[in-house]
């Protein structure tokens, strides 16, 4: 059997998936609302106006667990606190592992210093999704509001809304790419279900990381 | 062929009797809506779904005289109209006798329109889901008749006719009524296009409540112009590069050398 190393708590693979899923809900659904080629679609859910109330409703399961995901004091949100402690902390061997990134992605591959939890790319990938979701949940609340809402401020939330949801869904295209179909960073790909990956993978991309923390569980 | 329209308003006439929003009501079939007087004359404060025009008072006390601004006010019917822009179900057009109409059909009652009028016109009706304004009397208008609003005035304040025929009637009115007010100004003409509903006012817009700068929101020129077309761009750059991904990590032999790794790791397990 493969030998395992334990990367992700269940809160952090729970937030993961209530803001995966709902993004993928609430990007069809608001495209369906924002342009007239794609609004056809929307029968599936029973029209246009049912959507529109399906879009409501994801948005707030959406706030809903990106903030529940980082209160208490269990393991997951201690994890998820962590995760952003890292993230913000973007150093010299971070952007040494992200300038490779254009390489890795089209299966080349350059040396770059031992990674923490979180390698370079991953923390501009977060980065990137904690700053689009702050944006573009702010932005929803005023555009639903609009009316209580001073006008201009409601007109700015319309392009930033529609950036942050077409520039995210470019991100998570190449996210997908790199969790289902690049040969070598899918590998990764289990420890979003189950919690665990193949700890010659966890070494090889996070070292630091691996000998600081991930040794200590690894499994047959 | 249809001529362009123009709806000319002519305040140093109006006597603010309100039969206008009246006749609006009228022949639109509009329901009444409860009011509550606001000022010494105004119970309308706003438009609503069901309210498309209505007349606007303000008292302003200058040289111990008070001047009484009164304009009955609705949608402009813009030649490059905001609300056009805004919609996202393409419900808003224009026609050739230059009025701008919400397709009742293909309103979602999403609102843009209105957030980026910059007079606030269009109003949603959020029970139906539907945006409503003034349509200019349009079914009136193509059957040869005046608009609702302009066929009931009285003092023939609200004129309707053939836009390059009333052009001359407005500017003359205005050079009559300078002689003795000054601040006589044409209002309407020179913003967004040239708007249909044009106005002769005795003061400047701003003594009647009217923005005195209207323009299309740079917000939603970004919107539309930029985020858009850019936003598409990434989302088909990222597939293309997906896509050549893909193809190199395939030409470079990844994925069998990973298939071949997999299999190598699980024999060391066995041992």
């Amino acid at each position: 059997m493969q030998k395992l190393v334990y990367r992700f708590s269940k809160g952090e693979r729970f937030v993961h998936w209530v803001h995966g899923v709902a993004f993928l809900l609430l990007l069809f659904t608001g495209l369906g609302v924002l342009t007239i080629a794609i609004q056809p679609a929307m029968n599936i859910f029973g029209g246009i106006q049912v959507t529109r109330n399906i879009h409501r409703v994801v948005a707030v399961l959406f706030t809903i667990g990106m903030i529940i995901g980082f209160v208490g004091r269990g393991e997951g949100a201690r994890q998820m606190r962590r995760w952003f402690k890292d993230v913000i902390s973007f150093g010299k061997d971070d952007f040494a592992h992200a300038k490779n990134f254009g390489i890795e992605f089209f299966g080349g591959h350059k040396p770059f210093p031992p990674q923490g939890k979180f390698n370079g790319g991953e923390k501009l990938n977060s980065m990137i999704t904690i700053l689009g979701t702050l944006c573009i949940v702010i932005s929803g609340y005023i555009i639903w509001f609009a009316p209580s809402i001073p006008q201009w401020i409601v007109q700015w939330a319309y392009p930033i809304h529609s950036a942050c949801a077409l520039f995210m869904g470019a991100l998570l295209i190449a996210h997908l790419y790199l969790g289902l179909l690049h040969p070598d960073s899918n590998q990764a790909l289990k420890g979003i279900f189950n919690g665990w990956v193949p700890a010659k993978f966890a070494y090889e991309h996070y070292e630091k990381w691996y000998n600081e923390e991930a040794k200590e569980t690894i499994k047959e | 062929m249809t001529t362009r329209k123009m709806v000319f308003i002519d305040t140093s006439l109006c006597t603010g009797c309100k039969a206008c929003s009246v006749a609006c009501k009228a022949w639109n079939d509009l329901p009444a809506e409860k009011t509550q007087l606001l000022t010494s004359y105004q119970a309308q404060g706003d438009f609503t779904p069901n309210t498309w025009t209505y007349v606007r008072f303000r008292e302003e006390y200058k040289d111990q005289k008070m001047h009484w601004n009164m304009i009955k006010v609705q949608c402009f019917h813009c030649a490059d109209p905001a609300c056009l822009k805004a919609c996202p179900s393409k419900a808003i057009y224009k026609t050739e006798s230059g009025y701008t109409l919400i397709d009742r059909e293909k309103c979602i009652g999403c609102g843009y329109c209105g957030q980026n009028c910059p007079w606030n016109v269009p109003k949603t009706d959020t029970k139906i889901n539907k945006t409503s304004k003034c349509t200019g009397c349009i079914d009136r208008v193509e059957n040869g008749l005046k608009p609702a609003c302009a066929q009931t005035c009285q003092p023939e304040a609200i004129k309707f006719g053939d836009y390059d025929k009333m052009m001359p009637i407005a500017e003359a009115r205005l050079a009559e009524l300078q002689l003795t007010n000054p601040k006589a100004n044409l209002y309407g003409n020179q913003w967004m296009g040239g708007t249909t509903y044009l106005y002769l006012l005795q003061d400047r817009p701003d003594a009647y409540g009217l923005h005195p700068n209207p323009s299309t929101p740079i917000a939603l020129t970004i919107w539309k112009d930029l985020v858009h077309p850019l936003g598409g761009i990434a989302i088909g750059a990222s597939a293309a590069a997906i896509a050549c991904g893909v193809i190199a990590n395939f030409v470079r032999g990844n994925y069998a050398n990973r298939a071949k790794n997999i299999a190598e790791s699980h024999d060391e397990g066995g041992h």
